[in-house]
């Protein structure tokens, strides 16, 4: 009897650690807006263009109501069971990684692999961005401080969450007291959108995108026919059959190239194991090469866009 | 004449004690069905929130009493409206987990129950605002009530779910 019973305890115990989704990471970022407005951006030559982007390095090493800020929200996130993503530290951890990326070498002396991709990809990565922007106001003698902070989902780009407005104008506050206030006055109800963002994940899934295009020298495309339909269809049906309640939309199919959008992928895979974009998209580059034996590279941008190229690896 | 007096007063005690019961009682129907009302004072400091209540009642003293009460299960089932640029606050439980916990909620409501752990601060000693509407009394009292603490206590309860719930 113990024995049924130590093994029930057990495969509950196992079932109960398979099905925890895996928790998003969050991270607090000034927006460009904010970086723009406090002269924090680096300009740098875009193939001809001269492009802008914030210097966050500068933000956070100049700016203490900046600094303040993050650290309150990141406060206040972890209270509610989400420690933040500290930016700083991220930044500087890519720094690191980088300066010992250039010294490490092999005893033979050749270096580590890195493409040009790979360099592309080196930046700080989150599931859920939190993009802060203030502005103080001033009426006369009179200041108040006008604060928005937008929840990014990294997967979707959409804004899944919000709270905004401005504080009652007063004559002698300062600044970080007018920073504390708003988010105090406004944190809970930041909360409650990405409650209901939460609630919409485990109700309909993860929402990504998922991009095919084809290697010039491919010799199928997505119009060759395989057992009396075109690739693009029978990867449709694919997508009808592992996507939650078959929910996904089609943007624009050619021959060279499929793009879906409003995928809402499964947040288990039928064994109970939590899964990503990355580790759904694999099942359908396996299912193009052993149904169909074409060959397929699986490829990310972002947490929640998987990029794959048939016709080779 | 001592003693008539003694008699007399003794032969209303329980009279005046019902009333008092029955006044309670009735300040009690009033929170249950939302016959209060709730207006944001200030951002208190982290984790609270500064409310006036207004609470009615014959005696002025009870109302100002079940402020207590009301504040707790206004900031649970009610929410805070927003006041000019101080935004408002939604309720901490929804009418699905009421109906669901409605045992554990009687309980915490009950007189003396503990609900009064999560109201720090009020201006009763006095400093109550007290109108005379008809033949009742509405009290109005600032009540600052620990926000953080009550909706951790609740997700502890598994009254309302975490954020990091799922997860």
């Amino acid at each position: 009897m113990k024995k049924i019973v130590l093994t029930l305890a057990l495969a509950l115990l196992a079932l109960t650690g398979f099905s925890q989704a895996k928790k998003p990471t969050i991270m607090v970022v000034p927006s460009d807006v904010w970086c723009n407005m406090n002269g924090y951006m680096v300009e740098f030559d875009n193939q001809g263009a001269w492009e802008k982007l914030p210097d966050y390095n500068a933000a956070l090493q100049s700016d203490p109501d900046l600094l303040l800020a993050i650290s309150k929200l990141g406060e206040m996130m972890a209270e509610r069971g989400f420690p933040l993503k500290d930016l700083g530290a991220c930044l500087r951890q890519l720094r690191n990684d980088a300066a010992e990326m250039s010294v490490t070498m092999a005893s033979d002396g050749s270096d580590v692999a890195e493409s040009p991709v790979d360099k592309l990809k080196n930046v700080a990565k989150a599931d859920i961005w939190m993009q802060l922007t203030y502005k103080v106001n001033e009426a006369g003698p009179k200041r108040s401080l006008t604060f928005n902070l937008q929840g990014i989902d990294a997967y979707s780009s959409k804004q899944i969450a919000a709270a905004s407005g401005t504080g009652t104008p007063s004559f002698s506050v300062e600044l970080p007291v007018l920073i504390e206030e708003s988010i105090l006055s406004n944190i809970d109800n930041f909360n409650n959108q990405l409650q209901n963002h939460f609630d919409d994940m485990f109700a309909n899934g993860r929402e990504v995108a998922l991009t095919l295009r084809k290697w010039n020298s491919s010799p199928v495309d997505f119009e060759t026919e395989f057992g009396g339909d075109e690739l693009s269809f029978q990867i449709e049906d694919w997508m009808a059959n592992h996507t939650v309640n078959g929910r996904f939309s089609t943007q624009d199919v050619s021959e060279n190239r499929m793009i879906f959008e409003q995928v809402r992928i499964p947040l288990y895979a039928p064994n109970g194991r939590a899964i990503d974009t990355r580790t759904w998209a694999n099942d359908l580059r396996k299912e193009l090469q052993d149904k169909y034996n074409i060959d397929a590279k699986l490829s990310m941008k972002g947490l929640g866009q998987a990029v794959i190229t048939i016709g080779a690896k | 004449m001592k003693k008539r007096i003694l008699i007399l007063l003794l032969a209303l005690a329980p009279a005046l004690a019902f009333g008092q019961a029955g006044k309670v009682k009735q300040a009690n129907r009033d929170t249950q069905t939302w016959r209060y009302e709730i207006e944001p004072v200030t951002v208190g400091l982290q984790g609270t929130v500064v409310i006036r209540v207004w609470s009615f009642s014959r005696n002025p003293v009870i109302a100002g009493e079940q402020a207590k009460k009301n504040a707790v299960h206004g900031v649970m089932f009610k929410g805070i409206p927003t006041l000019e640029r101080m935004p408002g606050k939604k309720p901490l439980v929804t009418p699905e987990e009421e109906v669901n916990s409605g045992q554990f909620l009687g309980q915490f409501f009950a007189d003396g129950g503990d609900y009064m752990r999560y109201v720090s601060l009020t201006n009763s000693a006095g400093g109550e605002e007290v109108l005379k509407v008809g033949k009742e009394y509405k009290v109005g009292v600032v009540v600052a009530v620990s926000y953080n603490e009550l909706r951790s206590y609740l997700e502890s309860k598994a009254v309302i779910r975490s954020l990091d719930s799922g997860f």
